[in-house]
């Protein structure tokens, strides 16, 4: 449990975490809260030979708000997001879902950053960020960059950041009027990963669903949207019955894993179910 | 776990057969493989397998054990264990070739088995890497087998590869690699003759390399300064994660010692000194250090490893608590030992 050998360093500013990064080639790592990585060093799953800290830069935290969008430090905490009034008052699924993260020591200092460039299909943040249509914002030696959620995840935790590029911002369209949210996770235990998550945004008009977005926790290599199921949903009536049959095709196109938690017909089950209910909570019925 | 692959490449049989035996053409075909020798059947190499943050290096041999014209039946069989943990891995691949005219249809078949950390997982991520990487190494394959010397298969070779379109274009860098990787010059023998037989005997981690130095030298089998000096420049480079400014670092505290690296052989026509005659060379004890690399056998460079790379964890947790358990109940069995004792003294006392 005791981590291998590596080189730590502190840089005091972004241009010098980047410099270390690129310096440190291949083998070197960015850590910020530590909640995934730390994991998988004491396990000596991973063996980076430099670790460049960037949990205490205080450029990368906090909520600012850019007009249509608010941007978010990458380095922000699940608990930062709990807290946030913009955040409350204008991306209220992020606080939502940061509240079903883990337990509130990982909150404290898990970051929104951390969970998305850790890439894992089971975290619970990728799939939200996924269904806002975010885009991400990473720096490298070359300058900044602004790579779409959907571009960004690549396979289990693999992600379209370069080795040398630290991501530092994610920008969230701002949700409008008439927008409701729900994430829906399925977990054995409080804090644990989910079996299978949905994020479901629904924006109602006139007693009918005109917009939804689906994105699924830990259902394939990545976090995926529920296309078929979005492209069900649209113009349904906002009712139960109705939200439950565009449900049905929540898990058209997934490949979900097989694990001790379940097997990929049971994720399929959980799927449809709950994006039922997130529609439904999204929609107000 | 079992897994099956097949492929289609646009050249005749007895080419796609010949070219299976031949495992320094097929090993860079595999996604982070290396190879260590060749000596005949038995092979010694490398597997590095990269997930996101997650590595794992696998070291051991491969020999063939079937080769049968008449079936049209190649099996190899392999096994490693884990550089840095106590996990195995092994696994048995058959190839099937059917010929269809100029054309050959090739089925591969594997077992692959995974003990150790990584086959804690849950998620059935074993499955999934095992499947990519064999996927990967048979686009490869074809891709390799396609692009061979009839020029009139680069079109057809690339039909073969479709279904992995993104693997193609590094599979074709790949074989620019292996072949340039062949033409490199190994070590030549002039510089190593003054050099004190000490200074050579020395261990690497003496030299105070950085950390990252050092552990990059280690996993190539670096050990000793006379491994070092038996490399040239472009050996040292070629290593994963050694650029220039190591090699410089390397070279002045090499220089420090009164050694320095081998300069390439700069004979016209490339042809080496075979790998005993430079070994012998090194030290004046004329006494073989151990640990020390054949300088003079073909390099073959390894694909990315990480061109498709794959996750692991999530379930961590309950394997850990599992491992945890019997520490645990040691510890409390101890505590009560002790405590049985001592109550037993103070009732005597």
């Amino acid at each position: 449990m005791i981590p291998a050998q590596f080189d730590y360093v502190r840089p005091a500013t972004l241009d010098e975490a980047i410099q270390a990064l690129a310096d440190g080639g291949e083998d070197a790592k960015v850590i910020a809260g530590g909640q995934s990585l730390m994991p998988l060093l004491r396990l000596r799953l991973a063996y980076p030979e430099l670790l460049v800290d960037v949990g205490h830069l205080a450029e990368l935290r906090g909520v600012t708000d850019t007009g249509g969008a608010l941007l978010i430090g990458a380095r922000t905490t699940h608990y930062d997001l709990l807290h946030d009034p913009l955040i409350a008052e204008h991306c209220g699924i992020l606080a939502q879902t940061a509240a079903t993260v883990a337990d509130p020591a990982v909150r404290h200092r898990g970051t929104l950053g951390g969970s998305l460039a850790h890439g894992d299909p089971a975290g619970d943040l990728p799939a939200v960020v996924l269904a806002l249509d975010a885009t991400l914002i990473a720096r490298g030696p070359g300058g900044e960059r602004q790579i779409g959620a959907g571009d960004f995840f690549l396979d289990y935790l693999t992600t379209a950041l370069d080795a040398g590029e630290v991501l530092t911002g994610i920008s969230v369209p701002k949700l409008g009027p008439g927008w409701g949210y729900r994430y829906e996770k399925f977990h054995r235990t409080a804090q644990a990963w989910a079996t299978v998550g949905v994020a479901a945004l629904a924006r109602r008009s006139d007693g009918v669903l005109a917009e939804a977005r689906i994105g699924l926790t830990n259902m394939g290599t990545v976090p995926v949207r529920a296309s078929a199921a979005e492209a069900a949903a649209a113009g349904v009536e906002a009712s139960r019955a109705a939200l439950d049959g565009a449900a049905a095709y929540a898990a058209e196109g997934t490949q979900p894993p097989a694990d001790l938690h379940g097997a990929p017909d049971y994720r399929r089950h959980l799927a449809r179910v709950l994006t039922g209910r997130a529609l439904a909570a999204a929609a107000g019925v | 776990m079992e897994l099956e692959h097949s492929f289609t490449v646009p050249v005749p049989e007895e080419r796609a057969w010949e070219v299976l035996l031949d495992v320094e053409r097929v090993a860079p075909c595999m996604p982070g493989a290396s190879l260590d020798s060749v000596d005949g059947d038995a092979i010694a190499g490398r597997i590095k397998v990269k997930v996101g943050p997650i590595a794992m290096t696998y070291a051991g041999t491969a020999r063939f054990t079937e080769r049968d014209p008449n079936a049209h039946v190649i099996t190899l069989e392999a096994s490693g264990k884990e550089t840095r943990g106590a996990g195995t891995a092994s696994a048995t691949v058959r190839s099937m070739l059917e010929g269809q005219g100029d054309q050959t249809h090739v089925i591969v078949h594997t077992t692959l088995n995974v003990t150790g950390r990584p086959a804690q997982f849950g998620r059935g991520v074993m499955a999934e890497i095992g499947g990519k990487l064999i996927g990967i190494f048979a686009a490869n394959l074809a891709d390799m087998l396609g692009a061979g010397d009839s020029p009139a298969a680069a079109g057809g070779a690339a039909a073969a590869a479709g279904d992995s379109g993104a693997i193609a274009g590094s599979s074709s860098a790949g074989a620019g690699q292996q072949a340039a990787g062949r033409e490199r010059v190994p070590a030549g023998p002039e510089g190593a003759a003054d050099r004190p037989a000490d200074a050579l005997a020395q261990p690497v981690d003496e030299l105070q390399l950085s950390l990252r130095s050092y552990n990059s030298l280690r996993r190539e089998g670096i050990h000793t300064v006379a491994d070092l000096a038996s490399r040239t420049r472009e050996d040292l480079l070629a290593i994963d994660n050694i650029g220039p400014a190591s090699v410089e670092e390397i070279r002045q505290k090499l220089a420090a010692l009164g050694v320095s690296l081998s300069e390439p052989a700069a004979s016209a026509n490339g042809l080496s000194p075979s790998s005993q005659e430079a070994a012998g060379q090194l030290p004046p004890s004329g006494q073989p250090l151990p640990g020390m690399a054949p300088p003079g056998r073909p390099r073959v460079d390894a694909r990315p490893p990480d061109e498709d790379a794959i996750d692991l964890l999530s379930v961590a947790g309950v394997p850990v608590l599992k491992r945890a358990l019997p520490a645990a109940a040691a510890l409390l069995l101890a505590v009560l030992v002790v405590v049985g004792l001592r109550r037993r003294r103070s009732r005597r006392s």
